[in-house]
């Protein structure tokens, strides 16, 4: 019996064979648009709560209207995310038996209970700070607020990237190949996609000027693991994935549009003024949250694509990329 | 062939039930929880008959998924799927040269299923406890739980599960797991004509399946090894052992198999510890901006 994890020996090397081209694992039965967007609002509500708990804690009163934003911001996930998640089951109304169990093997049950606590955190937050802004014998509730930002700020880390670990946990090439990479990109577009959110109605100079700051951050970031994804899949083998129109969409509209374009545009308006200018801040932070949305689909897509690929999934399961 | 004594007790055709520990019989074991369970698929002796394709739907009430012919040699059943638990592979490898092949000329069959992994992923990625480990060591869904997320479907590297269009729910090979708790063999394995499906204690299949190896190489089938023993091909990265093997004569690929598959559950910790490094960090990034004096 030959050694090894290689059959090899007698029967030589993989010669990129495969059973009629038909496909090796399943695509998985998501409907992209709807998780996608999913994807894209826990990273904007995770990292927008963050982002306010964060300003509340170092400016306190001075950036008052700006946090409020972001409490309000946060109610994304919890809402419309649901919803996406509970339209996409195939059997909706079994959706509460995800609350039956908790399982560190599954970012999808992780995801449940990190997207449990920061709903009852959030809306905790949110609603002691609105009410405490409107009825004058109920100020105390602030400091209630301000409790309990802490637990939903963290949540909102985890909220906000633990859907690259859940898309990496899975036998689909393109996802399982950059785990790391993936985790960053997701994980720094949400904070781009926060502040980018947050900045948008901002009339305040200072406070909009540091967001832009952190957005062009977290930009740099997301283009770095972005780079450094590509790499891997190049290595791997499942870079062929990205041929397609899937893989296309992920790079013009995710990179191309909701990366470099907003790059360029939050250092000009960094660099070339005192004043922040509204309209090059304004077309950045749209170009940012539309690329995030479709960098998200993209990703998704592209994966499927990589699944339906024999040569893409039995290439990826060869001894070398163990 | 020897037979178990037992058999002599129900020579009637007609029988009033179901015959008590049945396995006894077919298998000559009987089947008790505890145990691990599984499959040896010897495809050297798969004749591509289909009985276990047939076996399977009838046994489990399963529907037709499609009529009619895909071209692709004698695999008219195409793929594993919510329906089709059992998938004979047809690959017509070799024409035939004037020299005598020394065995089974250019045909190779394998009847597919699901592999019942010792760390299987479908299990592990279950987010509602739908996917259960049983007391044979099997895995199976339970369908009054699954509400049909999908995320066992991607999460299986041998592309095995998937979620009925019909019922919203994910199914795939039970190891007959109502006939184990009723004392008999698999419908699969009962049905196979020359014992290419072999069903039994792992152990015990292990042993067998070597023996099996050996016999087949001093025959002169040099080729011949085993996918899904512990850490060789198909039970790579983490996933230890298949309780459903298989005898190759080929390589995995040739058989619309991995050769080095992984369990996804590894890639929990990295991705989950790098994606909150990221944030952490751009969140230490957003505290220095904000502090900064004006």
């Amino acid at each position: 019996m030959p050694e090894g994890i290689d059959p090899g020996g007698e029967l030589g090397g993989w010669n990129g064979r495969t059973y009629y081209g038909r496909p090796q694992v399943k695509p998985a039965p998501f409907e992209n648009s709807v998780v996608g967007s999913y994807v894209f609002l826990a990273g904007l509500s995770g990292a927008a709560q963050l982002l306010a708990g964060l300003l509340d804690l170092t400016r306190g009163p001075a950036a008052e209207r700006t946090v409020r934003r972001g409490r309000l911001l946060s109610l994304l996930a919890p809402t419309i995310g649901s919803a996406c998640l509970i339209f996409d089951l195939h059997t909706p109304k079994r959706f509460y038996n995800m609350l039956r169990v908790a399982k560190g093997t599954s970012p999808m049950s992780i995801g449940t209970w990190i997207l449990m606590g920061f709903s009852g955190s959030s809306l905790l937050t949110t609603a002691a700070h609105l009410v405490s802004d409107r009825v004058p014998g109920l100020r105390w509730l602030r400091s209630v607020a301000r409790v309990a930002q802490v637990p939903a700020a963290a949540a909102g880390a985890g909220l906000s990237t633990y859907t690259a670990s859940l898309l990496s946990a899975t036998s689909t090439p393109l996802w399982a190949a950059a785990p790391k990479g993936l985790a960053v990109r997701f994980g720094a577009s949400a904070v781009a996609s926060g502040a980018a959110a947050l900045g948008l109605g901002e009339r305040r100079s200072r406070t909009g000027r540091d967001l832009d700051s952190i957005a062009v951050a977290a930009l740099a970031v997301e283009l770095a693991a972005t780079l450094a994804s590509e790499e891997r899949y190049r290595a791997t083998g499942v870079d062929r994935a990205l041929d397609s129109a899937a893989g296309k969409a992920d790079q013009l509209a995710g990179t191309g549009f909701g990366v470099v374009l907003p790059l360029g545009l939050y250092t000009a308006s960094l660099l070339l003024s005192r004043r922040r200018s509204r309209t090059l801040t304004t077309a950045a932070a749209l170009a940012v949250l539309g690329g995030g949305l479709a960098m998200r689909i993209g990703v998704m897509a592209a994966g499927d694509e990589s699944a339906r690929r024999p040569e893409i999934s039995m290439g990826f399961a060869q001894p070398e990329n163990l | 062939m020897e037979m178990h004594p037992r058999v002599l007790d129900y020579t009637h055709s007609d029988l009033d039930g179901v015959i008590p520990d049945e396995a006894e019989l077919t298998t000559g074991f009987r089947i008790v929880p505890g145990s691990s369970y599984g499959f040896f698929t010897d495809t050297t002796v798969c004749i591509g008959c289909k009985a276990c394709e047939v076996a399977c739907k009838e046994w489990n009430n399963l529907p037709a998924d499609h009529l009619g012919l895909t071209g692709d040699s004698y695999d008219n059943t195409g793929a594993l799927s919510a329906n089709t638990w059992r998938h004979v592979n047809f690959i017509e490898s070799a024409v035939r040269t004037d020299l005598e092949q020394p065995f089974q000329s250019g045909w190779l069959m394998m009847s597919d299923v699901c592999k019942h992994c010792h760390n299987a992923p479908c299990l592990e990625a279950c987010p509602t406890g739908a996917l259960f480990r049983t007391e044979f060591d099997t895995v199976v869904v339970q369908q009054d739980i699954c509400n049909g997320c999908g995320y066992c479907v991607p999460a299986c590297p041998f592309g095995v599960v998937d979620v009925s269009t019909l019922d919203g729910k994910a199914h795939k090979c039970t190891l007959c797991y109502d006939r184990l708790k009723g004392g008999l063999e698999p419908a699969c394995a009962k049905a196979c004509p020359t014992d290419s499906i072999q069903f039994g204690e792992i152990s015990e299949l292990h042993l067998r399946a070597h023996q099996r190896v050996t016999e087949l190489q001093e025959a002169g089938v040099a080729s011949a090894y085993l996918y899904g023993m512990p850490d060789g091909p198909g039970a790579t990265g983490g996933l230890e052992h298949l309780n459903a093997f298989f005898l190759l004569t080929a390589r995995p690929e040739v058989y619309n198999l991995p050769t080095a598959p992984t369990r996804p559950a590894n890639r929990v910790v990295p991705s989950l510890a790098a994606g909150l490094a990221a944030v952490a960090g751009l969140a230490l990034a957003a505290v220095a901006i904000f502090s900064r004096a004006q």
